[in-house]
């Protein structure tokens, strides 16, 4: 009894330290009418058998303006590469065709457009939003076995929510950014006997906030 | 239009920002790629005649043929592999049902039209129909094959001695196999490379028997 009582005091002693560090206005923080983040990114493909191994080679920069004190607009590019190795194995092509080989494939996506994010406690050292990415993506599929290569290149419409935090501990920019999310693109496209009919994945983003 | 020129150079820097995929993984054996003729049955032919040398193709004019140790290595390869298959090796090719021949591209400088088939026939000194019998009307792919070649790759067709021969008519491949790959320094690793290629060819080949 005595355990559980000392755990609640604990749990809000944290709870209020959290709460409190969250209305904490940002050290000499202006409210500026724009903002922008630079990520490296972790993704995770989740939807398409060509690849499906997270990797962390992959940028994000976004950069937007507030129309009001919370809500703003702007624009972004991503970009991101996924690779998977194949065993060897005997292919059978069409036209009685059969490849026996090993590969390495690779999944490259490229989107870009608009975003907007809803953001809270502005004036607080932690800045959390909620935001949502639309525009056209390029995804690109490759693989390589021994000397040669094959490519596809395919577009698709992207959606992407993303949740995360701007941080600013210190008294000047620039702070931490700190991100999740998940996106959706239509890109269709086949290559040797591999299609991929949509894209989807998760990730993280870590990276600066201006 | 001067103002979309950063543009198209921003998206061009950015498209070069993709990762390529980790080369080193893969296991450096030759790409084995082979085909035949859905509608010729395996099972009617008894024998077979492979030369003792394999066509070099490479950037001279002269005909060139590889028959070393390393070479009689490659072609007991095949040989071994066609005996396994039930066929049984003749040393005269006009009492053989099937022809096995085996070329050698050494370097990838001769030809630049990769993607037609039959890119190779021009080569000099390439087979000759009439080296097999009186076929005037040449080579016969009864079905499409796609190839590339590059350094160190193996063409092997296997034809059909047993069709119709005279003036107009073509000899048959029925058969193609393609093995190609990156060649290390060493001669023993490529020979190798090369004999676990023609054994591969004949894996995912389960219809080529006459058994």
């Amino acid at each position: 009894m005595k355990t559980i009582k000392y755990l609640s005091m604990k749990v809000l002693a944290i709870t209020a330290i959290a709460l409190g560090f969250a209305t904490l206005p940002g050290k000499a923080q202006t409210l500026e009418n724009y903002y922008a983040n630079i990520d490296w990114q972790f993704n995770f493909p989740q939807s398409d058998g060509f690849v499906k191994k997270g990797s962390g080679w992959g940028l994000n920069f976004e950069g937007g303006y507030y129309l009001t004190e919370n809500l703003s607009v702007g624009a972004f590019l991503t970009y991101h590469s996924n690779h998977k190795y194949i065993p060897r194995e005997t292919i059978i092509l069409p036209e009685n065709g059969s490849l026996n080989t090993d590969q390495q494939h690779t999944l490259f996506q490229l989107p870009f457009g608009v975003s907007g994010r809803y953001t809270l406690n502005r004036e607080g050292m932690f800045q959390p939003y909620f935001g949502l990415k639309l525009g056209p993506q390029y995804g690109k599929l490759k693989t390589v076995f021994n000397v040669f290569q094959e490519t596809t290149n395919t577009w698709g419409f992207y959606v992407s929510p993303e949740i995360g935090m701007n941080i600013f501990p210190w008294v000047y920019k620039p702070g931490i950014h700190v991100a999740a999310y998940y996106s959706y693109a239509t890109n269709k496209g086949s290559l040797m006997t591999y299609s991929v009919d949509g894209m989807s994945n998760f990730g993280l983003r870590l990276g600066i906030a201006f | 239009m001067k103002k979309l020129i950063p543009l198209l150079l921003a998206a061009a820097a950015f498209t070069a920002c993709e990762k390529d995929a980790d080369t080193d993984k893969l296991d450096n054996k030759f790409v084995v790629y082979t085909n035949y003729d859905k509608q010729v049955d395996f099972k009617q032919f008894q024998t077979y005649y492979i030369p003792d040398s394999i066509l070099i193709i490479g950037d001279k004019d002269k005909t060139e043929y590889w028959n070393d140790e390393n070479a009689q290595r490659i072609i007991e390869t095949y040989v071994f592999n066609m005996d396994n298959r039930g066929y049984t090796r003749v040393t005269q090719r006009e009492e053989a049902d099937l022809g096995l021949q085996v070329s050698y591209v050494k370097n990838t400088y001769v030809y630049t039209d990769y993607g037609y088939p039959e890119w190779w026939w021009g080569y000099p000194g390439y087979w000759d129909v009439p080296y097999w019998g009186n076929w005037g009307g040449g080579w016969y792919y009864p079905y499409a094959v796609s190839y590339a070649y590059s350094t160190g790759s193996f063409l092997t067709e296997l034809l059909n001695l047993k069709a119709v021969q005279g003036q107009n008519e073509k000899l048959p491949i029925i058969w193609s196999a393609y093995m190609t790959g990156m060649l290390s320094g060493s001669t023993s690793l490529n020979v190798e490379l090369a004999t676990q290629a023609v054994s591969q060819a004949f894996t995912q080949s389960t219809y080529l028997t006459n058994k």
